[in-house]
């Protein structure tokens, strides 16, 4: 089971495997410190930063609905300096990538924290989110726009020799076409999906859920949406696909691996089981030994 | 450092109406576990519901407990209101589930000299947070005010009658005691609270009744903790889902599951 070769190239980085954490369920990660080693990850996202402090949505700002969760967080941070200052020197004892989650209101504030974070030795690569759906100005201008996605992308990348990750959202017609877009405009891999914009109505009070009235749909209940649109991504563009949707076990994990995943993050399913991650690593190693596989790059993209 | 472990169930009766009370044998939190901080429960091994609940533990019995049989235990006091706890209801003896706990700050006791006289305040099941919290300040001078809609809400007051507390109680329908809210009640006692000592009160319940609290309280010859309760998403502050809205000037959002559930009053900003 050990012997499997779980390496997975993302840009310039080599993750030990492909079992990644996902921005804003995960908090800094320290929170998860106590539940098991953190070092077994492929990498760790924390929350998500922008260049100045951030104080997110009034409540409610979560609910359950079947199978799933709605949230509207708002990207609560505490901003590009407060974040180097009092979080980064936690990871420096991590064995494994520090991938940064980032957003701006404007092109320039993406640029200038993606030139920020360049500079701050322990990162390995970036994330940029261009695809929450809870703040009007948290990026989603731009991640359903692929016009404004492939310009936007260009001027982050002449920013930063970092590998740079694009998160994309599902809220949009084609993600096909938004994926090469950033492809284009010069982006190392594309992670998908964020949340689905949705809402839940309380017939008693006769108000919206959340306070923020819309949030983002995550859990189980999206996963066969997310699964087609990493495959649609899958067909379309060449730089790896980091994979996430629901994700609650290995076998789910597999699912987006066979529909053409390099990688796969893992969400909402680390709130309830904080665990979940070690799990799917184990779960994913069972696999590839049960089916005799030596390399997991044998099992990407293999769907029949 | 909160853990995440199975516990097994010993018992979950109905206590009265829509009030059920859960006992879990889970040493590890057991032995832990402060007055005032809560555990994150799986209710059910499937999808649904999907997120853990959150409970505060009305009694643990930590290993050094005078009664042998009841060590590891925790009890949980939870009120049938919704998915969860309807799910909740249906557990039985034996059965498995899992924990992530002790979460949370608790209430912070440490400075209290043992002449300190104390409030509790509980509005509904909100009295389940401090059951612990009384025996752990035995010894003072403990006045207990337990609130409710109607008799059938007035849960915990045997057994804090055997911590030798004063109990007031208060219906807002009139079926038992003081007919109006736990805060008028506390309000209509308040001439009870003259003289030179602070008074040390600990409150728990809907934000309603704790809203009407900070706009009482003003006096400061009274010192107030209150624990939040809140809608969360994991509780041991990884989605920032459960905020309360604070005084702090540069990110108002605190977590409760974090910062809390336990803040100071005069922290607290209420919309």
């Amino acid at each position: 089971m050990e012997d499997c070769d779980l390496t997975i190239r993302i840009g310039k980085m080599v993750l030990k495997n492909p079992v990644v954490v996902s921005s804003g369920t995960f908090g800094f990660g320290e929170e998860f410190e106590g539940f098991f080693d953190l070092n077994r990850l492929g990498a760790l996202i924390p929350k998500g930063i922008s260049l100045k402090p951030m104080a997110g949505n009034p409540p409610p700002r979560i609910f359950e609905t079947e199978g799933g969760i709605l949230n509207s967080i708002g990207l609560q941070n505490p901003g590009f300096r407060d974040f180097i200052k009092n979080k980064l020197p936690y990871y420096k004892n991590l064995k494994t990538h520090l991938i940064i989650n980032f957003f701006g209101k404007t092109q320039k504030e993406y640029v200038e924290l993606a030139r920020r974070f360049d500079n701050v030795a322990g990162v390995s690569g970036l994330e940029m989110n261009i695809s929450c759906p809870n703040v009007k100005r948290g990026g989603i201008v731009f991640g359903t726009d692929p016009q404004m996605a492939y310009r936007l992308v260009q001027a982050v990348r002449k920013a930063t020799a970092l590998t740079l990750m694009v998160k994309l959202s599902p809220n949009v017609t084609d993600i096909a076409l938004m994926a090469k877009s950033v492809e284009e405009g010069g982006a190392d891999a594309v992670s998908l999906v964020n949340t689905f914009r949705a809402m839940a109505v309380n017939v008693h009070t006769r108000k919206p859920e959340l306070g923020n009235t819309i949030g983002g749909l995550s859990g189980p209940a999206i996963k066969p949406i997310a699964l087609r649109m990493v495959w649609e991504v899958g067909r379309a563009v060449k730089i790896p696909i980091i994979g996430m949707g629901g994700i609650m076990s290995a076998e789910d994990a597999i699912e987006f691996i066979l529909v053409g995943a390099s990688a796969i993050q893992i969400g909402t399913a680390n709130l309830i089981n904080p665990r979940t991650g070690l799990e799917v690593l184990q779960g994913i190693q069972k696999y590839l030994a049960k089916n005799r596989i030596d390399r997991i790059q044998k099992l990407i993209g293999t769907l029949g | 450092m909160p853990l995440q472990t199975d516990g097994m169930v010993v018992k979950n009766r109905r206590v009265k109406s829509l009030h059920f009370l859960l006992g879990i044998y889970c040493p590890p939190i057991a032995d832990q576990i402060k007055p005032g901080q809560f555990v994150m429960l799986k209710v059910s091994d499937n999808a649904s519901p999907l997120l853990r609940r959150p409970f505060s533990v009305y009694r643990s019995y930590p290993a050094s407990h005078p009664e042998r049989r009841k060590r590891g235990h925790l009890l949980i006091l939870y009120k049938k209101v919704g998915k969860g706890t309807r799910t909740m209801t249906t557990l039985g003896k034996g059965q498995k589930v899992n924990l992530i706990g002790p979460l949370g700050n608790g209430f912070a006791l440490s400075p209290l000299p043992s002449s300190a006289h104390c409030i509790l305040i509980g509005g509904g099941v909100g009295i389940a947070s401090l059951y612990s919290l009384a025996e752990a300040l035995r010894g003072r001078k403990c006045f207990v005010f337990i609130g409710g809609r109607t008799k059938d809400d007035i849960l915990g007051v045997e057994d804090f009658r055997k911590l030798d507390t004063t109990i007031f109680t208060a219906t807002e329908d009139g079926s038992l005691g003081f007919r109006g809210t736990v805060v008028d009640l506390f309000l209509s006692q308040a001439k009870k609270f003259k003289g030179n000592e602070k008074y040390h009160v600990y409150a728990c319940g809907p934000v309603p009744m704790l809203r009407a609290l900070a706009g009482t309280v003003k006096s400061k010859k009274f010192i107030c903790q209150v624990s939040l309760e809140a809608r969360m998403g994991c509780g041991f502050g990884a989605c920032w889902g459960c905020v309360a809205k604070t005084k702090h000037f540069k990110l108002p959002y605190q977590r409760v599951c974090q910062e809390g559930p336990v803040f100071r009053l005069e922290d607290l900003a209420w919309e």
